[in-house]
């Protein structure tokens, strides 16, 4: 056998131990070590081309030719093997790394804000969108300011019905909790007329009142929204139109509004304002003791005394105010049947409500 | 305020059914709190007869009747009751009728026998809360007739809640007067009856000295009187409007006071001593009232008196001795306007309240006075017998709240109220009492004496809106008033988005709760009134108020609870109070259950910690939390103060364990709270570039002396000298690591301090963090004596 067939005949043994060696290795790092085996630096090709030296240089080319395909049809091969491993290893990986998906979440904590917040912030905001400005005022208050000057004299019934808390006396002047969150009207005219000269003035001012009662009804601390307008011409309409703006957008629905003759000291001519029930939608139900019709606030045009009272012009001025109980809107929007669930303060009717 | 529908119907031919009256009453600004309907509440009930009766075969106590109900066939009805006999006439309540009791009679068998109907005593037809047997009715009743019908029972009553505005509406006169006008229909005349009158009957003497406070005092003596028991029509009418009889005269004197509106009162004539004194009390006398309390009256209250001392608390109530009693015979009947805000005043100071005192505060129609006096004394003679004398009579009613007029322009009423005043609207005001004349757009307007309640052009404002009804207004939304909307504060929000639940507690707690957490300066404000003693003071400390809440959650199985509360503490300054706005934490228990990828973690000062400071960074704020082992109620050794800048903004610790334990809580409780009036404006976020070269980090470990880290505090001090010795390239440093026990000394404790370096224009080098490190490690032995561990 010639030297150079004999060459071929190792080059053709080489490639077939190597290809069948290739399609026996089982991973990518056996197939690594095959590949430095076969086509390395030192590797057995390498090796039969140190016998090419032997042959004569006319014979070298033929030879050359014939281990550059070798080499190709192994290095190929290598390159599929390679291929194939990548992708076994790939799903091999996967298939490890699987997981249950339906495992719970890490629990983050999770706060809640008290539902009379989310009623406070819900109903400010809707006046802040309508341009009223945002006021508050003390909570411990004089009479003047609680009773006087909203035209509430000491011989009035109607200071008699506001079961009013007295404090112990602080300095010479009785004091009180007020009541409601009508005097933040008296400080916030004085306020505005002192920076502002004038009106128009338009005010919402939410914040804690108290009264001296406690039952199933009754809490003897809650949350009112006082919210009024003085400019000229404000009339009786205007209130009706923002009563209504305000409780359709409250209770997302378009809700009907009807305004019954009453009596506040404060204001003249004074309203209590009904919505149509919006468990029953008028049609009667237990929740509006089958009238079709729920209370909701009490609101009127702004009394001259009240105007007075503070310096502005009531020929030349006129105002509407209203005043809503919070934790009752906030009952009916959420069907919340106890008042006192505000205050007992349970982690689960915080969480529930706060989702 | 109750009035019978019939009471009404006397003075005003109403033709519309009870629910149309009530929607009237309500547009014309009396609210209906409800209306009982006696008849109707017994439909169905029907006058029967019993023909037969015989014995239950399978039950003793039961009996088989057929009853006669007017129809072709007899009823067979079972019966428990054993008061009835073949023959007696009784209410029968048919199948299908519904009795007040909610009871629903349905076509049955009782112990295997048809029964059709059942017969009725006076508790199920609710005439009565107790019966015995069946209610037996006289012979003559015709059978089939309603028993609604046969009894005449009342068809309505409506319950009004009257504004204390509209006095004058206190009874049923008024209010029948507001209807009819409404109505369109005339009102009853009531002309004060002539009375005969007997010369021989002694003039009461009457000297009112306090005629500001009473501008009217009528008495009239009767003698003669025979006392007894009103007739039943007037009790059963009584009832109807929620009042008890007492005795005949006093029955009287309310029947005619409910009707016309003008309380009267009584004496036994014989108990009274020489003249009658309408005046000023004098300070300390003594008023033992019907009622049974015993007063010292103040000087200036208004009294009634004779010789031997008051008699009556005018316009509130009598004397417990000068009253109509069994043996009475004579007496002096009393008809009076008292000044509202004088009867006001004494019933406040006396917390006495009286259905007389209700009208005269509110103000009674001074026509009424003697109209009052005229209907009782016709009614009392017609009843009881008597001898009617002369009437005494001190001022004139007829100048009490007189003439007063007033004008006012139509324009501006309808400017007002967004509404035309048709002129149809004045005569339906006229039928109210009022007097108008239109002037082209003038109105005169002459206010009846009986309305105290208006005076001002807006008063007739709410007149016209009453009567053509607030529905008629449209609604219109006004043009939006500009303003820069305020920033919401968005403490409590933040503080929810950290992981806690918001609470809102009481603004008052119980002292007791006070002195855990704030000792007693005397700045407390306290209640004159409270609910309780638990609600009593109002809270200068957040966290009595959050202990109530981790005690109510912890007794229902709450692992644990994170709460935060936004409001106010509230306290005496030298300048009168202060309302302090606060923001408060508490954690207690579990803040994570056990779950599958880890075990249950319990709260600690540091998760607390956390928490605060998360809440100062979204404000651009940092704190030092400074050890502070004498903040009262918080454990030493597990409390600090809040600085932030310079200001004290706030605490944070433990709850002492003897305190927690007064709320039944065993395990550690932590607290924070942060006065929001002081917080510093935090820093707001400001652009630079980002850096464009690697920075280093190293880590140094220290061992310390434990004693040296502890009360040196430590952290914050040895991150100090960390980031001063670093210089400038130190752009972060931190504690990772605090390690004490196995591979450390006794007393000592390991520290690791991770430090990065940066600088903005090149890449650091190995000699620069050896720099960094050796300038850190000598500051650090000479602050603390720290020896760089191996
Ligand atoms: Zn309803």
């Amino acid at each position: 056998m010639s030297e150079i067939d004999a060459l071929k005949a190792q080059l053709e043994s080489l490639q077939s131990e190597a290809l069948s060696a290739f399609s026996a290795v089982a991973d990518l790092a056996g197939l690594q070590q095959l590949r430095v085996q076969y086509l390395g630096k030192k590797g057995a090709l390498t090796e039969v081309l140190k016998g090419v030296g032997k042959l004569a240089p006319e014979q070298r080319p033929v030879i050359g030719q014939f281990v550059n395909q070798t080499k190709s049809v192994l290095s190929q091969a290598l390159d599929a093997a390679e291929a194939e491993l990548s992708i076994h290893a790939k799903v091999a990986r996967i298939e490890a790394e699987r997981i249950d998906v339906s495992l719970p979440g890490r629990a983050s904590a999770k706060g809640a804000l008290h539902p009379v917040q989310r009623g406070l912030d819900e109903i400010t905001a809707i006046f802040s969108q309508m341009g009223f400005a945002v006021a508050e005022g003390p909570e411990i208050e004089n009479e003047f300011n609680n009773f006087d000057a909203l035209n509430i004299p000491p011989e009035h019934p109607a200071r008699a019905m506001h079961d009013t808390f007295f404090v112990n006396p602080i300095g010479d002047e009785p004091m009180l909790l007020r009541t409601h969150t009508s005097p933040v009207q008296i400080r916030a005219m004085k306020r505005f007329l002192a920076e502002e000269g004038e009106p128009p003035l338009a005010v919402v001012a939410p914040g804690r009142v108290y009264r001296c009662d406690y039952d199933v009804t009754h809490s003897p601390m809650f949350h009112q929204v006082e919210v009024f307008k003085v400019d000229r011409d404000v009339s009786m309409a205007h209130l009706k139109g923002v009563l209504k703006h305000f409780l359709s957008t409250y209770f997302e629905k378009d809700v009907s509004i009807r305004l019954r003759p009453h009596y506040f000291p404060f204001t003249e001519p004074s309203a209590e304002v009904d919505i149509g029930c919006v468990f029953c939608a008028g049609k009667g139900c237990r929740i509006c003791k089958n009238s079709g019709w729920i209370e909701v606030l009490g609101s009127g045009m702004i009394h001259p005394n009240v105007l007075k009272s503070v310096g502005i012009d009531s020929e030349e001025f006129s105002g509407f105010a209203f005043g809503l109980g919070v934790e009752r809107l906030v009952m009916l929007k959420q069907g919340i049947p106890d008042l006192r669930m505000f205050f007992e303060n349970d982690v689960r009717f915080l969480r529930r409500m706060g989702s | 305020m109750k009035i019978p529908f019939s009471w009404l119907k006397e003075q005003v031919a109403l033709t519309s059914t009870p629910a149309q009256i009530a929607g009237n009453l309500v547009r014309l600004g009396h609210e209906v709190e409800g209306i009982e309907q006696p008849r109707a509440a017994v439909k169905g009930v029907v006058v029967g007869r019993i023909s037969s009766k015989q014995p239950h075969p399978d039950a003793d106590k039961l009996s088989l009747l057929k009853v006669d109900i007017g129809q072709a066939e007899l009823l067979d009805i079972v019966c428990g009751a054993s008061n009835m006999d073949t023959g007696d006439k009784i209410p029968v309540a048919t199948i299908g009728t519904s009795l007040p009791n909610g009871l629903t009679i349905k076509k049955g068998k009782i112990r295997g026998e048809a029964s059709c109907g059942m017969c009725c005593s006076e508790t199920e037809l609710g005439l009565s809360d107790e019966s015995a047997g069946l209610l037996i009715l006289p012979a003559d009743a015709p059978v089939g007739l309603e028993i609604g019908d046969y009894l005449a029972l009342e068809e309505a009553v409506f319950d009004l809640s009257i504004t204390p505005n509209r006095g004058d509406c206190m009874n049923t006169r008024g209010i029948a007067r507001d209807l009819a006008a409404d109505a369109r229909l005339p009102l009853l005349e009531v002309a004060p009856p002539v009375m005969e009158v007997d010369a021989n009957v002694p003039l009461t003497k009457v000297a009112v000295t306090a005629s500001t406070d009473c501008p009217a005092y009528l008495a009239r003596r009767i003698e003669g009187v025979k006392l007894a028991d009103s007739p039943a029509w007037m009790q059963t009418g009584l009832m109807l409007a929620g009042m008890r009889p007492i005795n005949g005269i006093v029955d009287v004197l309310n029947y005619v006071m409910l009707y016309l509106g003008q309380p009267m009162h009584a004496f036994d004539a014989d108990k009274i001593k020489g003249e009658i004194q309408v005046r000023a009390a004098e300070g300390g006398e003594q008023f033992k009232a019907l009622d049974g309390r015993e007063l010292k009256l103040n000087a200036g209250d208004l009294v009634v008196a004779d010789q031997s001392g008051v008699i009556a608390l005018a316009g509130i109530m009598g004397s417990a001795d000068s009253g109509v009693s069994d043996g009475t015979v004579n007496i002096v009947l009393e008809s009076a306007f008292f000044r509202p805000a004088r009867v006001s005043e004494t019933r406040r100071t006396y917390a006495m309240v009286s259905e007389a005192s209700m009208r005269f505060e509110r103000g009674v129609d001074p026509e009424m006075v003697l109209t009052g006096m005229q209907q009782a004394s016709k009614i009392i003679a017609e009843l009881f017998g008597g001898v009617v004398g002369e009437i005494t009579v001190c001022g004139n009613v007829s100048e009490i709240n007189a003439g007063k007029q007033m004008h006012c322009s139509v324009t501006r009423i309808e400017k007002r109220l967004g509404l035309a005043l048709p002129e149809a609207v004045d005569d339906v005001l006229r039928d109210m009492g009022f007097g108008i004349i239109r002037l082209g757009d003038r109105l005169e307007v002459a206010i009846p004496p009986f309305r105290h309640d208006v005076s001002i052009p807006e008063d007739m404002s709410e007149e016209y809106a009453r009567v053509i009804g607030f529905d008629a207004i449209p609604e219109i939304l006004p043009a939006l008033t500009t303003t820069a909307p305020a920033q919401p504060d968005r403490s409590i929000h933040d503080a929810v988005a950290g992981g806690f639940l918001q609470a809102v507690t009481y603004a008052f707690i119980s002292e007791k709760e006070q002195r855990l957490f704030v000792s007693d300066d005397g700045n407390d404000i306290g209640l004159q009134n409270p609910i309780s003693d638990a609600m009593s003071v109002m809270r200068r400390t957040p966290w009595a108020g959050l202990l109530n809440v981790a005690k109510h959650n912890l007794n229902r199985q709450q692992p644990g609870v994170a709460i935060a509360e936004q409001g106010r503490l509230y306290s005496k300054t030298a300048a009168g109070h202060d309302e302090n706005n606060v923001l408060a934490w508490m954690m207690v228990g579990e803040t994570e259950a056990d779950q599958w990828y880890g075990n249950a973690r319990v709260a600690n000062f540091f998760d607390l910690k956390g928490a605060v400071e998360a809440w100062l960074a979204v404000r651009g704020l940092t704190a030092r939390f400074i050890a502070d082992d004498h903040i009262q109620g918080l454990q030493a050794g597990q409390s600090a103060k809040i600085l932030v800048g310079r200001v004290e903004a706030g605490r944070l610790g433990k709850v002492d364990g003897d305190i927690a334990a007064a709320f039944d809580i065993d395990i550690p409780v932590f607290v924070a709270d942060i006065n929001l009036d002081v917080l510093p404006e935090g820093k707001k976020a400001k652009f630079a570039p980002l850096a464009e070269f690697p920075g280093v980090e190293r880590d140094l470990v220290f061992l310390l002396e434990k004693s040296a880290f502890v009360r040196e505090s430590n952290t914050d001090a040895i991150v100090q000298t960390v980031s001063k010795a670093g210089g400038k390239l130190l752009t972060d440093s931190r504690l990772f690591d605090l390690y004490e026990g196995k591979g450390v000394p006794e007393g000592k404790v390991s520290v690791g301090v991770r430090f990065t370096l940066q600088d903005p224009k090149r890449t650091l080098t190995q000699e620069d963090s050896d720099a960094a490190s050796a300038a850190i490690i000598a500051a650090m032995d000479k602050r603390f004596g720290a020896v760089l561990r191996g």
